[in-house]
């Protein structure tokens, strides 16, 4: 039996198999790429930021809580010092970008988008993390329409929207990324969520709120995933959780085209490595010779002409 | 396979060595009791006593679910060796230990002693937790609370000899200080919450050079100046 075809597409790109890693989950000028189809960088702003003060991470039942508050070298030194050196990395690379204000995400994404080591812009607008921007405008159907609408006129690149959970309706907000011309969604930031100290009785983190991630969110993932591919027919990048390959079939399933993967690699970095043989093993299993054949199956009304 | 001993109130992991790169004294380890429990799911860092002779040994604090579930392990995942270690000096050299951070410092001293003379203060909240003195440097001046470290090291400073300490944030920012004031060289390995102790995370962020900095990446082991910049 002849191993199946662990390639994946996703907006025309080709990618070796369909693992990435989630935005602000690796740095592989410091660590490789692991083993992942595709590099996706931590979300870049049009300033630096320092990020939160600590303490920024805390560790919760099956997760962790995080407030890193986009540290990041802005776009001038990401421009100049990263992407030169992430074009080497062998695997396509997908920006993740930010900012306050849908001018801020225009300019980054115009010059980012222009760069040839880039394949892919995602438009963060669901870090729970800063005070104000991002997340207050990927709450906002209307604000998140407008935003993709600016910013697919920056660029011939695939345009991603990356959305929050934290959301009363998030098949709605996909519905308007959608109508704003994203090529694509990602799906899911991370939960809103705290942390308490348990000796001091008083928030954990030093930004006071923060994320959470891990295998605890995946439920909520595959829920959001689930009803953003109805709404919308938009090819997905799930995360959420995910931490082996059953995982990755599940998410296929719900209708993601590739599959993210962040506080798993924190735990165990050869993960994607030993993911991929028994990804194979199960496509196979499940009667399919392609990751493509999985995508968006537990969808009983979605037949495969409506696959974008 | 591990093993698991007590030494006073802390305990020693030894875990088999299967040849690959144990780095050097100063860096870091990820360990992950296998399989994980829920309240465990991200490894913990933890620098090594020492490594050599098929083993790889940690001194631990058994704390909370992390540690605890290490001791109990049958499995440990160890990603690593990881960070900047020590930057081993020529001539004599002063090792300063407080707490848990004593559990840096066998290796080094080891190190250390092949270069010149080697001399320790540690100090430790209870004489269980002194206990494990005896496998830093059994010469070491030992102090209990409430006599702090920097006692014992004030009374041997100025020297013309390297600083090495690690321990809470206060006790190196009193060892910093107190080495600045007498313009002796030292270096701090310092602590940080950690997620994955590669880079990835960006929550190890601790004030060095004046802007927060990873710590997995520019430390553990950083120049005290850099701390007081
Ligand atoms: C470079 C480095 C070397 C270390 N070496 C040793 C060692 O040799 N022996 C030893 O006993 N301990 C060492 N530690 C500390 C050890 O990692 C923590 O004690 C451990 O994370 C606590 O885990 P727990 O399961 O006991 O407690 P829990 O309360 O279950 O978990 C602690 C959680 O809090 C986080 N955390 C918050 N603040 C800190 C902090 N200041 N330091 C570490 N984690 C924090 C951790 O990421 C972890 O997820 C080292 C830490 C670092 C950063
Ligand atoms: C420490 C940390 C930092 C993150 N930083 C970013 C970021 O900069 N931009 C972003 O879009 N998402 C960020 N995320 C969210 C992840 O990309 C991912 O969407 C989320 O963690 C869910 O996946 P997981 O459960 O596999 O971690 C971050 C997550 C973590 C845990
Ligand atoms: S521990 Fe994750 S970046 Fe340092």
């Amino acid at each position: 039996m002849s191993s199946p075809d662990l390639h994946a597409d996703l907006c025309g790109i080709r990618f070796g198999n369909p693992l990435v890693n989630g935005s602000g989950t690796l740095d592989a000028l410091a660590a490789g790429t692991l083993g992942l189809g595709a590099f996706v960088t931590k979300t870049v702003t049009l300033h630096p930021r320092e990020g939160n003060p600590p303490v920024r991470i805390a560790e919760t039942p099956a997760g962790m809580v995080n407030s890193i508050g986009l540290a990041n070298p802005g776009l001038d030194a990401f421009c100049a010092d990263h992407l030169p050196r992430l074009g080497e990395l062998g695997v396509p690379v997908i920006a993740s970008v930010g900012g306050w204000s849908p001018s801020e995400y225009a300019t980054a994404v115009a010059r980012i988008g222009a760069h040839p080591a880039v394949a892919a812009v995602e438009l963060n607008v669901s870090c729970p993390n800063v005070e104000s921007g991002c997340i207050a405008i990927g709450t906002d159907a209307g604000e998140t329409r407008a935003l993709v609408e600016r910013c697919r006129s920056e660029t011939d690149l695939p345009v991603l929207a990356k959305l929050s959970p934290s959301v009363s309706d998030v098949a709605a907000i996909a519905t308007a990324a959608a109508e704003g011309g994203a090529h694509g969604l990602v799906l899911i930031n991370t939960v809103r969520g705290i942390a308490i100290d348990r000796d001091r009785l008083r928030p954990l983190l030093g930004g006071g709120g923060g994320g959470l991630s891990g295998p605890a969110i995946k439920p909520i993932a595959l829920h959001a995933i689930f009803h953003a591919r109805a709404a919308t027919g938009l090819p997905i990048i799930g995360m959420g959780g995910v931490a082996s390959a059953q995982d990755c079939v599940e998410f296929l399933a719900a209708g993601a085209s590739l599959v993210g993967i962040g506080t798993s690699l924190f735990a165990d970095p050869g993960l994607p490595q030993r993911m991929l043989p028994e990804l194979g093993r199960l496509v196979r299993q499940h009667g399919a010779e392609t990751i493509e054949d999985l995508v968006g199956v537990a969808h009983p009304r979605l037949s495969s002409s409506t696959r974008a | 396979m591990a093993a698991v001993e007590a030494v006073g109130a802390y305990t020693l992991l030894r875990l088999g060595d299967d040849g690959g790169d144990t780095g050097a004294p100063g860096q870091f380890f990820m360990l992950r009791a296998e399989p994980a429990p829920a309240a465990a799911y991200l490894p913990r860092a933890v620098s090594a006593a020492w490594a050599g002779d098929g083993e790889l040994a940690f001194l631990l604090d058994v704390r909370g679910a992390g540690t605890r579930a290490l001791t109990e392990a049958r499995t440990v995942s160890v990603v690593g060796p990881l960070g900047r270690g020590f930057d081993l000096a020529a001539g004599p050299s002063i090792l300063v230990g407080g707490g848990i951070g004593a559990a840096i410092l066998p290796w080094l001293r080891r190190r250390l002693e092949q270069r010149g003379d080697v001399r320790t203060v540690l100090g430790f909240r209870s004489p269980e937790h002194a206990v494990c003195a005896g496998i830093v440097d059994p010469d070491a001046t030992v102090v209990l609370d409430p006599v702090l470290v920097t006692e014992p090291l004030a009374r041997l400073l100025p020297a013309s000899a390297t600083v090495y300490a690690c321990g809470p944030d206060r006790m190196l920012e009193a060892v910093a200080a107190l080495c600045a004031e007498h313009d002796v060289p030292c270096q701090l390995a310092m602590e940080a919450a950690m997620a994955c102790g590669f880079g990835a995370c960006y929550g190890c962020a601790v004030r060095l050079d004046g802007t927060w900095k990873r710590l997995c990446i520019e430390g553990p082991v950083v120049e005290a100046a850099r701390v007081l910049a």
